[in-house]
């Protein structure tokens, strides 16, 4: 049995999978990569065929990241399971070393570690990801901002036997929504080091931040059904819930709010009318903020276009 | 739902694999659980209150392992009420086996996961039960396996299904919430590639007689609830029947069962 599992989940885009893959592949020492091939249909299969020691796994119908992810779960034998987009790079050694520190702290379920951002618009600058990073009992930290980067976390296979699988209901928030139930029963660790290459996401990447609204309303639906129905949610005190939803909300605005200004500069109004609906009805304060970004890129822009 | 009690129940119990769930999962999530913590190559999945008949899981790996290219085989389920006697019933799928696909989406082949065994190899094709769906996640899995997977028919009864009936507080118990769910349900499975390539009218005409199958469904059983004065059940039943299909609901046909036993009491 391998040590640890990387989950792959990849559609349409062959260019980049043998990327991640061999880095994959020399971020541990006993590493299995499953590539799930989330019903591509271009030449992935026929890359992923010329690629040795990897499981090749294609869906045939759609089942969006989280399907996909279970069904690598499903395929996988490893003690730890990590997650990695197409996109993103795991730094070498990367693997083995956060394995050995969780298999050295028995009550941990999940350990994750630093990421770097890459820009694929200004090459060769990389920003640190995550300053400070929280370990221990992290649930309520959590709850309020999803601080760790999917591809950045190692949890063990036996977590899911007693929280579940990933949940294709919430689409796009389902690694934040896995994390939150594994910090619920199990202490989270950390490796203060880079692990893991982020690429940043743009607009035209085809991720899943253009609807940056829709995530909002799908996390702040499950904030209340289902993630303060947690034990140490409902252990706490209602006061304790009403803060960390505060919070909750304020850091959502704020996420919004860039979103918009970001929709603004690439000129999809319509999206940006949505962010900012989204937000003024999350958090008035931001807002203002908002409001402030707007009026300072408007006036920039006349600055350029003088008629 | 298992509660404290069942625990160390269970956990004595030898022979099996058990896993305690924290975090309620529902139906399908916690079925997929179930699946990840199997071994084996073939899944059957069996509710808490149904029985498998003796040999019957046997009877369908041999059918899967003769048939390679088949999705999930399924056979009769006998009937049985509340206390676990059985009523006589025997519903069986009618179709021989091999493509079932629109048979499924028309709610014309009765697959139950009682009845069905499936490969687990197709699991990771067509993906695992959908977690975004409340219920009917075992019916739009079949569909899906068999959009891409001919289906095994054997003739051998293999379990006892408890039928739930108006009060037993079963999740098929608010009938007109589940088949209303099933006929909106249906029109995202047309989205499957496959439904999509056929041509309109095929689709438009399963569309329909599904309908009219839901609607009877729910007539028959509001007629049925009435004597036993489960009138909420019954109303939401003739509503819900109203509103899918008025044309079909409307027909005096589908009262007669109600005016026969009026009439008995009259008489």
């Amino acid at each position: 049995m391998p040590t640890t599992s990387v989950v792959i989940t990849t559609h349409n885009r062959p260019h980049l999978l043998p990327r991640a893959i061999a880095s994959a592949q020399a971020a541990g020492t006993d590493v299995e990569v499953v590539v799930v091939d989330d019903a591509s249909n271009d030449e992935t299969a026929e890359v992923c065929r010329n690629l040795s020691g990897i499981r090749y796994v294609r869906v045939e119908r759609n089942q969006q990241v989280a399907g996909a992810r279970n069904i690598g779960i499903l395929n996988s034998t490893g003690h730890y399971i990590a997650f990695l987009d197409d996109d993103d790079v795991r730094l070498a050694g990367s693997l083995d070393l956060q394995a050995a520190a969780l298999s050295s702290a028995p009550e941990a379920g999940l350990i994750y570690g630093q990421a770097l951002i890459n820009d694929p618009e200004q090459v060769g600058t990389e920003m640190l990801y995550l300053r400070r990073c929280p370990q221990g009992d992290v649930f309520w930290e959590l709850l309020e901002q999803n601080f760790i980067p999917c591809g950045a976390a190692v949890f063990r296979r036996s977590c899911l036997l007693r929280i579940g699988l990933l949940d294709q209901s919430v689409p796009g928030i389902d690694d934040w929504d896995l994390w939150i139930r594994i910090a619920a029963f199990y202490t989270v660790i950390v490796i203060e080091q880079p692990v893991l290459v982020w690429r940043k996401s743009s607009p035209t990447s085809g991720q899943g931040t253009s609807r940056a609204d829709q995530l909002v309303k799908i996390s702040t639906r499950l904030m209340h059904r289902k993630w303060f129905e947690l034990q140490p949610a409902v252990d706490a005190c209602a006061k304790k819930r009403r803060e960390v939803y505060r919070r909750f909300s304020k850091n959502m605005a704020s996420h919004l709010a860039f979103e918009t200004v970001r929709a603004v500069r690439e000129g999809s109004l319509f999206c940006a009318r949505r962010n900012a609906v989204a937000a003024l009805q999350l958090h008035p304060w931001s807002s203002v903020k908002l409001a402030l970004s707007l009026t300072l890129r408007k006036r920039t822009s006349k600055q350029r276009h003088p008629d | 739902m298992l509660r404290l009690i069942t625990q160390p129940h269970f956990a004595a119990l030898k022979g099996i694999k058990y896993i305690h769930l924290d975090i309620g999962q529902g139906m399908a999530g916690a079925r997929n659980v179930g699946i990840l913590a199997s071994a084996a190559d073939y899944v059957a999945f069996l509710d808490d209150d149904d029985v498998r008949l003796p040999g019957s899981l046997d009877v369908q790996v041999e059918a899967l392992m003769n048939d390679p290219e088949a999705g999930f085989v399924c056979g009769p389920m006998m009937m049985a009420d509340q206390e676990g006697n059985l009523t006589g019933e025997v519903t069986a799928p009618k179709s021989s086996g091999g493509d079932v696909f629109w048979d499924l989406l028309e709610m014309d082949f009765p697959a139950m996961p009682l009845s069905v065994m499936i490969r687990k190899a197709c699991l990771t094709r067509v993906g695992l039960l959908n977690t975004a769906l409340l219920t009917l996640e075992d019916w739009d899995l079949f569909v899906r396996i068999a959009e891409l997977y001919p289906v095994i028919v054997a003739d051998q009864p293999v379990g006892i299904y408890t039928k739930p009936t108006a009060s037993s507080g079963q999740s098929s118990s608010p009938q007109a919430r589940l088949l209303s769910h099933a006929a909106r349900h249906q029109l995202q499975l047309f989205r499957l590639p496959r439904a999509r390539a056929a041509p309109a009218k095929k689709r438009r005409e399963v569309r329909k007689r599904a309908l009219c199958r839901i609607v009877d469904t729910l007539l028959w059983n509001a007629v049925q609830a009435i004597p036993q004065r489960a009138y909420k059940f019954a109303c939401a039943n003739i509503f819900a029947a109203l509103r899918l299909n008025p044309q079909r609901a409307l027909r005096p046909r589908g009262y007669r069962k109600l005016r026969m036993i009026l009439r008995q009491r009259a008489g």
